[in-house]
């Protein structure tokens, strides 16, 4: 195992970055290590607690259990990736106004689990919310702000496409 | 007094922005220039004699700087509570030891360049050991031919007994027309807090320590550790950067003292991170207990008289154990004349007990409200009505307790309470098709309160405020904010008593080497204790202000007020009245300028408690014994709120460890392989979304003479009335009564069977 490296190209964030790393690095190890990203954090390093939760093509997966390799050719968004321009992504003004965020420990997995939510359902029902969330644990809140927070977010992303879309005609 | 600007209103997290975005830097995000990495070599055994350590080869891993064995270590006992100095801390403990007490227990450090290589040297540490027999139970350990944990502290298992009395209780029971007595038993379960012990600490060739760290108590660990190195406070520094919860578990020390060693002998910054499973197994746990009440009332339903014998597992060392068990004491929310309580902190070879949220409270409230409600069905009383006819009031002491009540609004809390319940019943009778006859359900209802700063009033804070040329502030205080967003809610009141908005305080908290001392981040002390710390020192500030102000309006300091958060010059010629950035601009500069600083010294005289009541609605299948937590709703007396909804998320949050505790949360020890099983968040598990009921949160209109601004305390409060009410619903469905946590699912479903 020792010396033995695997090329990697992947783009996080929009960025294209290329590294040879050693082939049994954890993509929550390159991000946090390799790449500098230490906004996603390390709860358990076994898949338990979500509070390293990535996109990775759209999708969330734990990025400890994931090696950087499997992440090849892919693109991963952290929580890095989502506000620009000197402006807060509407997940995460939504976290700040719901007063969702205590320790903040888990919020950027929880951040990036309601990101994958939303961008597939513009709508979801409370039930909905807890089960995308189902795989994020939260020892600080008991979870009720930061389903409120969700659903806040959900509204300020429908209003943000009605007015682009208004915008457009 | 309800004109306050800031406090009162719910200002989101001054650092929210950060932890939105990934930006706010806790322990393992730090990155020190030549940093390396160090791990703990854990005994794999309750018990056993260390009987050799080969490290060459261990010592020969490429990276490897360091590795240290027992002998190594300086010859001390030490005791890693971050609680103030007492003779309760009996100091018992090693930094390594050839002697594991429990599986966890130090024996071993390495320091390496890579995580990696400090694996793989722990790996080829070749340790022979003799395992010894293994103790877990207090019952065990508390027999006559048991052999002693610590047989040089005390000739039994017993570390210490403690007891709390007011009145006879024989005579209470003479007096009683019934007399009750039961056993209740509670489990040991994990802080889980979301970020793992963390430490980096770098012993610099100065002779300086400096660590950042997961850190409640930063000022009393540095005390210890300062001992511990034979180093002067002068020359720790301790800070914590953001942290990822607590609960307890960092009211100590956790790793500090392997890396400051590690750090002094490779001449390097070391990180030490536990591993989940390091923190699963070996951080500290909530006290296992076995609590046996009596209880006398009268035919009338008075409480008469109550005797507590408790029996408190603290595991292998007594680190808080003892004022673990004297502060389950102190927290009885009832008028009861005859009162004793007698608690025993027990060795085993068990996980090390310590500091969890509510701290000695939840167990006994436990016992105590499923009891009382058992009791008040036997009187044919509504449970309620019984508990509300023994609850304490203004002027009533809780029991033992020497300050009478300034403030309890037990009664709002009730009545609000119940209206909610009665809107969910409504609600539900409204849109329920459940006819399913198999499905019971019920509500339970149970009491507490518990304290604002140690019940020992051993509380003690300082803070100082330095006011900037344009009438801004620089906050400085020692308080450590864990997540909780105590340094959000001392900003508030610093802006607050000094008439200026939240954004124009800028705060530096919890670093040795720049904030002045606090006992610590306990107790639920920080908005009470650390509050009146900074309400002292800003009007030590306004104080100095007003006295220059007399000086350039040549009148004397009576006629100067501070109204409405504005300085009011009250001499019959000159009245005016300027807003506080104007009378710092006024008395800064000019001829006779001065400096505005304030500073304050808090020593808590009271401590006291804040109340709840929790009403829990759960569903029982009569037929499987599966159990649908449906509703909690806790009603909440904080004194005056200082954010409404940082109370109302300490609240849900509090509510959401009560419902582990009372129904899935334990740790595992297998009896044969003397192993703990709990060692990962899939065996041991946590409330999840999709385990939480619908919480409702009510927050009385409470007003603490002795508080900031009339606050108390929120943080460990909510937590402990949860269990009982879980357990008295579930009893009040099934119609058996439930003595013991956790109430997992093969446990009601054996009670239905039976």
């Amino acid at each position: 195992m020792g010396n033995q490296t695997s090329h990697i190209h992947i783009y996080i964030n929009g960025k294209e970055y290329e590294s040879d790393i050693s082939p049994n690095l954890t993509l929550l190890d390159f991000l946090r290590e390799n790449i500098g990203l230490k906004g996603t954090k390390k709860g358990c390093d076994s898949g338990h607690c979500g509070a390293c939760t990535v996109l990775l093509d759209g999708k969330p997966v734990n990025s400890c259990m994931l090696l950087a390799v499997q992440a090849d050719d892919k693109r991963v968004t952290t929580i890095e990736g989502l506000n620009g321009g000197g402006k807060l992504h509407p997940i995460q003004q939504a976290f700040i106004e719901e007063n969702a965020v205590q320790c903040g420990f888990c919020t950027p997995g929880m951040i990036m689990s309601a990101k994958g939510l939303l961008d597939k359902n513009s709508n979801p029902t409370d039930l909905q919310i807890k089960e995308a969330l189902s795989g994020n644990l939260c020892r600080c809140t008991g979870y009720t702000k930061i389903i409120k927070a969700v659903k806040n977010a959900a509204d300020k992303l429908n209003n943000e496409e009605k007015h682009s879309k208004l915008e457009e005609k | 007094m309800d004109d306050f600007k800031v406090v009162g209103k719910s200002h989101p997290r001054l650092e929210s922005a950060a932890k939105v975005t990934g930006q706010a830097k806790y322990v393992d995000d730090y990155v020190l220039p030549h940093m390396v990495y160090g791990m703990i070599l854990r005994s794999p055994y309750a018990h056993a004699r260390v009987k050799s350590i080969d490290k060459t080869r261990a010592e020969k891993v490429p990276g490897v700087l360091k590795v240290l064995l027992p002998e190594d270590m300086p010859d001390k006992l030490f005791n890693c509570s971050g609680n103030p100095p007492s003779p309760l801390l009996i100091e018992d403990e090693r930094i390594l030891t050839d002697h594991p007490l429990y599986m966890g227990d130090r024996i071993a450090a390495v320091a390496a360049v890579t995580k990696e290589a400090c694996r793989e040297a722990l790996d080829e540490l070749i340790i022979e050991y003799e395992e010894l027999p293994a103790l877990f139970d207090v019952d065990d350990a508390l027999k006559e031919d048991a052999p002693l944990l610590h047989p040089e502290i005390s000739g039994s298992n017993v570390v210490k007994k403690i007891e709390a009395e007011q009145g006879d209780v024989d005579k209470g029971f003479e007096e009683s027309d019934y007399v009750f007595e039961d056993t209740y038993y509670t489990p040991m379960i994990q802080n889980v807090s979301m970020e793992p012990n963390s430490c980096i600490c770098d012993y610099t060739f100065e002779g300086k320590l400096n660590i950042i760290s997961t850190s409640q108590t930063p000022f009393q660990e540095r005390r210890v550790l300062a001992k511990l190195m034979g180093m002067a406070e002068n020359d720790v520094r301790i800070t914590k950067p953001m942290m990822g919860g607590g609960f307890g578990e960092r009211q100590q020390l956790h790793n500090q003292h392997v890396g400051a060693i590690l750090s002094k002998s490779v001449g390097r910054p070391v990180k030490i991170i536990n591993t989940r499973e390091e923190q699963m197994y070996a951080s500290v746990v909530r006290h296992s207990a076995r609590i046996t009440l009596k209880i006398g009332v009268s035919k009338d339903g008075y409480i008469k008289a109550l005797k507590a014998k408790a029996y408190y597992n603290t595991g292998a060392y007594t680190t808080h154990g003892p004022t673990v068990v004297a502060a389950g004491s102190r927290k009885v929310n009832y008028r009861i004349p005859n009162y004793l309580f007698e608690g025993y902190c027990v060795y085993t070879n068990s996980p090390v007990s310590g500091a969890v949220r509510g701290y000695g409270n939840p167990q006994m409230t436990f016992a105590r409200e499923v009891m009382l409600n058992t009791i008040a069905k036997k009187l044919n009383m509504d449970p309620i009505e019984f508990k509300m006819k023994n609850h304490v009031r203004v002027g009533d002491k809780l029991p033992a307790a020497s300050a009478p009540l300034l403030s309890c609004a037990v009664e709002e809390c009730l009545n609000k309470g119940e209206e909610i319940r009665r809107r969910i019943d409504e609600e539900e009778a409204r849109n329920s098709s459940n006819n399913d006859t198999d499905i019971k359900e019920a509500w339970g209802t149970a009491f507490c309160c518990h304290t604002s700063g140690p019940s020992s009033k051993e509380g003690m804070s300082s803070s100082v405020v330095l006011i900037n040329d344009d009438g801004t502030a620089n906050l400085l205080m020692g308080s450590a904010d864990i997540g909780q967003g105590s340094e959000t809610i001392l900003g508030q009141i610093a802006a607050e008593g000094l008439g200026i908005d939240l954004k124009d305080i800028t705060i530096t908290a919890a670093d040795t080497k720049f904030t002045p001392y606090d006992t610590g981040t306990f107790a639920s002390s920080q908005t009470y204790v650390g509050g009146n710390a900074v309400f002292l020192a800003v009007k030590d500030a306004r104080e100095r202000i007003m006295k220059a102000l007399a000086r350039i309006y040549e009148t004397v300091g009576d006629d100067i007020v501070f109204e409405n958060g504005r300085f009011v010059v009250k001499s019959p010629d000159k009245n005016c009245e300027l807003t506080f950035k104007e009378a710092v601009s006024k008395v800064t500069f000019g001829q006779k300028g001065v400096i505005i600083t304030g500073s304050s010294s808090y020593k808590a005289e009271e401590a006291p408690p804040p109340f709840a009541i929790c009403w829990a609605k759960v569903a029982v299948d009569m037929i499987t014994g599966s159990v649908q937590l449906k509703h909690i709703i806790e009603a909440v007396d904080v004194g005056k709120a200082i954010n409404p909804e940082f109370v109302e998320g300490q609240v849900q949050g509090g509510v959401s460890m009560g419902i582990g505790y009372a129904m899935m949360e334990q740790i595992e020890i297998d009896k044969k392989t003397k192993k703990v099983l709990s060692s990962d968040l899939i065996n041991y598990e946590v409330p999840l979304t999709l385990d939480m009921p619908e919480i409702h949160v009510y927050i009385a209109d409470g007003y603490e003479p002795t508080g900031p601004f009339g606050a108390k305390s929120v943080g460990e409060l909510a937590t402990v009335p949860v269990a009982a009410a879980i357990a008295i619903a579930i009893s009040n469905a099934a119609g058996e009564e439930i003595k013991k946590i956790p109430i997992t699912h093969s446990y009601i479903a054996k009670g239905l069977r039976a």
